[in-house]
């Protein structure tokens, strides 16, 4: 009998031992990139999807010891701090006494703590959760800076009997939608996993990361105050990201270490849009992608050595831009200069886009200045002009 | 045979001046010269496949046209919801492809053509297959087989971005200047954003899809459930830590009141107070919804009461004899007489859920329970004449507008 439980215990190991690549996972990286940005992140998914094993592996790659607390199974005194009585109560108060997973972790001064099944905490609990993530205090005990904060839940849907997340504790995570990926868990059943990497962060760009940040949240809430504050009213917005003053200041620092790290856009997108929502979140992108585009002042200082964006839509809003920032202030100089970023616009791309930025240049121009010299160069656009105005006058008889 | 530039990029023009609202989305796309395509074909990365035999034969106004048509399959999603929807009916052959190919271009071709933009003979129609129009893709795939009336339809190849499925010619997810997700996602989004801030300029098709692409509706079945189990299981009912009872740690700290956890059964009571007005069916699957949660939560039966105002005992009476429920008859015609009813009721509900068309006064003060109000669409045509606007539900309520 113990022969047959020791070989099982061989087959067992057999079937641990898995290796590990490293691998593109975006919610692998935007979960790592937020764990290195010290956020505590939430992760909602289905039961059974994989996100503890996917804790795990994360505190493996990070070398941190993985304390993991279910949270429905936990009274609130348990993050408040058990009350203690001394001697004499009246003088030295009742000291809060935390619990013994607590102290481990103080003592460690480093670690990943994993709240485990969030949504089916008991509102009491939740409540008492929320002084736990946002400012790690366990009863008279403070988390030291090395202890990194995740938490997991079911969505409702699958949770039988989950309370919504409360409004507050919402508005205090990073919020992750974990699925599966099929390639992932082929190849992890195959015996590879997917290896978290930590983000790199390059110090020389630091200052550069964080001044991107504040410029990119700023210019939209200057342009959108309405977006600061929105606590959720409807039914569909509940218990997931809304956009506050704290949210606004988890993205600033996500965009910051996105930055600096150079993370791609998508896991940026997911990041954004699980502090603030999906809606601010995809606002706040747009906002950004604005200020990735060149400057139109740049591009006039310099028309020859211009690089204009690839991307149709993107070049068009820099020509646009362009011929805005002639008539804001209109010299012959700036002018001369619009019409050769035009030329090279509709030399390294589509001729269509040219057309109405010309077409607005040209009613700019004062009476004594000459036609500019790179008009024959503009044929090909005049001509597709031309064309579309055939069919738009025909389409009007 | 090359591809005349020219005439397509003219078209391009073209197209963003009928409909200036589309000018980003269309500025997006790749065009790609391909040999391959029949006319001209998505795939999900934005990238615009054409056939230069297609330009070269094609007038210039449909070759706008069908710059729109291909740039709506984008901004519509209809290759990911192609793919949603052969996962939930595992049905991905070939033909399912076409019908969905055909059943994407049912749902674009209503508010494409017209106004400068020509719609070249043998287009997908709705009327063309007896169908209504400004459907959705996923209603229309509901609607039709292939079929003699589809037949000379099965031409039509709008590519992957259409309906999902690979095809030769698609240059895959790396390079060639594809627009991965999330670009994808911020030029919608720039559209919408755009149709949102000048309403009056885009057709009643667009400004519905700009309010809900960021924004989908949530199916009400999930969201009266969540409003019941929420308001069920707050603060109050439920289970939640209460110093009523001492802890069971107690014994640990002596002179210390620990709090404990304790279930209280949660009361449900649902007041039903409709003119006739709502759909049987849709008051039916409310109301058994209702009481199926209330019962899962209060672990029992008799937890849950119905009480129906006058009106609507015809369709409740029957349901609630069926699936066992207690019903009370008769809260009177008006709802603050109902509300009054149901808490007068000893013990007193935890959960109050109303369902209401809407056209009725509402209690001046807050009940001492929670209240969940789930709201049937009120028929229009009634109250034009009296101008008479029904009071719309008070603040405290959670509201969940049903169908």
């Amino acid at each position: 009998m113990s022969e047959t439980l020791a070989v099982a215990a061989d087959l067992l190991d057999l079937l641990t031992d898995t290796g590990t690549e490293p691998r593109a996972d975006r919610q692998l990286d935007a979960l790592t990139l937020a764990v290195t940005a010290d956020l505590p992140v939430l992760l909602w998914g289905e039961p059974g999807i994989g996100k503890t094993a996917a804790l795990t592996q994360l505190a493996a790659s990070l070398d941190l010891p993985l304390t993991t607390v279910i949270a429905s199974v936990h009274e609130p005194t348990d993050f408040s701090g058990l009350p203690v009585i001394g001697a004499d109560p009246a003088v030295q108060g009742v000291p809060m006494a935390p619990p013994d997973w607590a102290v481990r972790l103080v003592q460690a001064g480093r670690g990943l703590l994993f709240l485990d099944e969030l949504s089916t905490a008991p509102p009491a609990v939740q409540a008492a959760l929320l002084r736990l993530v946002l400012e790690r205090r366990v009863g008279a005990l403070r988390l030291p800076p090395g202890v990194r904060i995740v938490a997991a839940a079911n969505p409702r849907a699958s949770a039988a009997d989950g309370w919504e997340l409360s409004a507050p504790l919402a508005n205090r995570f990073v919020h992750l939608t974990w699925t599966y990926d099929q390639d992932v868990v082929v190849r992890g059943l195959g015996g590879t996993w997917p290896l978290a990497t930590l983000p790199r962060l390059d110090p020389a760009r630091l200052p550069a990361a964080v001044a991107y940040a504040r410029r990119g949240v700023c210019a939209l809430l200057t342009a959108r105050p309405a977006l600061i504050h929105q606590v959720p009213k409807s039914e569909l917005r509940r218990g997931v990201a809304w956009p506050s003053p704290r949210s606004w200041d988890m993205a600033l620092r996500l965009i910051a270490f996105a930055a600096a790290a150079d993370t791609s856009r998508e896991v940026l997108s997911m990041l954004v849009r699980g502090v603030v929502g999906d809606g601010p979140g995809l606002e706040l992108l747009a906002s950004l992608d604005r200020i990735d585009l060149p400057d139109p002042e740049d591009l006039l200082a310099d028309p020859a050595g211009a690089v204009l964006p690839e991307r149709g839509d993107l070049r068009q809003a820099v020509l646009d831009g362009v011929v805005a920032a002639v008539r804001q202030r209109l010299e012959r100089s700036r002018w001369d200069a619009a019409w050769a970023l035009l030329v090279r616009a509709l030399e390294t791309g589509a001729p269509d886009l040219v057309v109405v930025p010309a077409t607005t240049l040209a009613a700019l121009r004062r009476d004594d200045w000459p036609l500019p010299a790179e008009l024959d160069r503009l044929a090909g656009a005049v001509t597709i002009a031309r064309r579309a105005q055939q069919v738009a006058a025909g389409a009007d008889r | 045979m090359n591809l005349d530039e020219e005439k397509l990029y003219a078209a391009r023009l073209h197209a963003t001046r009928a409909r200036p609202y589309l000018a980003a989305a269309l500025y997006a796309l790749l065009p790609v010269a391909c040999t391959r395509v029949p006319t001209m074909a998505v795939d999900r990365h934005w990238r615009c496949y054409v056939s230069p035999a297609f330009v070269a034969a094609t007038p210039l106004e449909e070759l706008a046209g069908a710059w729109v048509h291909e740039v709506s399959h984008l901004l519509r999603d209809h290759h990911s919801r192609s793919d949603r929807y052969a996962k939930r009916t595992s049905l991905t052959g070939p033909a399912e492809r076409l019908r969905m190919n055909i059943a994407a271009d049912l749902e674009i071709n209503d508010d494409v053509y017209g106004d400068g933009l020509t719609a070249p003979a043998g287009t997908a129609q709705p009327e063309r297959l007896t169908l209504p129009r400004d459907l959705l893709m996923e209603e229309y795939l509901g609607m039709f087989r292939l079929g003699p009336y589809t037949d000379d339809l099965s031409w039509l190849d709008c590519g992957s971005g259409a309906d999902g499925a690979a095809r030769v010619w698609d240059l895959g997810p790396d390079g060639a200047h594809g627009l991965s997700d999330q670009e994808r996602d911020a030029v919608r989004f720039r559209v919408a954003e755009g149709i949102t801030g000048q309403p009056g300029a885009a057709p009643q098709g667009w400004r519905r899809w700009a309010e809900e692409v960021f924004h989908p509706p949530q199916p009400w079945r999930e969201l009266l459930g969540d409003a019941v189990r929420a308001a069920a299981s707050g603060p109050g009912a439920g289970n939640d830590y209460t110093h009523g009872r001492p802890s069971r740690r107690a014994a640990a700290l002596p002179g210390v009141v620990l709090p404990a956890l304790r279930r209280r059964q949660p009361r449900v009571s649902v007041l039903i107070d409709t003119s006739g007005s709502v759909s049987d069916a849709e008051l039916g699957s409310a109301l058994l919804e209702v009481t199926a949660i209330g019962q899962a939560i209060g672990g029992r039966r008799d937890t849950v009461t119905v009480r129906s105002c006058d009106a609507a005992a015809g369709v409740a009476y029957p349901l609630c004899r069926a699936a066992g429920i207690p019903l009370t008859g008769g809260g009177g015609t008006d709802l603050r007489e109902g509300f009054t009813a149901a808490l007068a009721v000893r013990p007193r509900p935890d959960v109050l859920v109303v369902l209401t068309d809407g056209q009725t006064p509402w209690p001046q003060a807050q009940p001492p329970c929670r209240t969940v109000v789930g709201l049937f669409p009120r028929p229009t045509a009634i109250n034009e004449d009296h101008g008479y606007v029904p009071e719309s539900p008070p603040q405290w309520a959670r509201v969940v507008h049903i169908g």
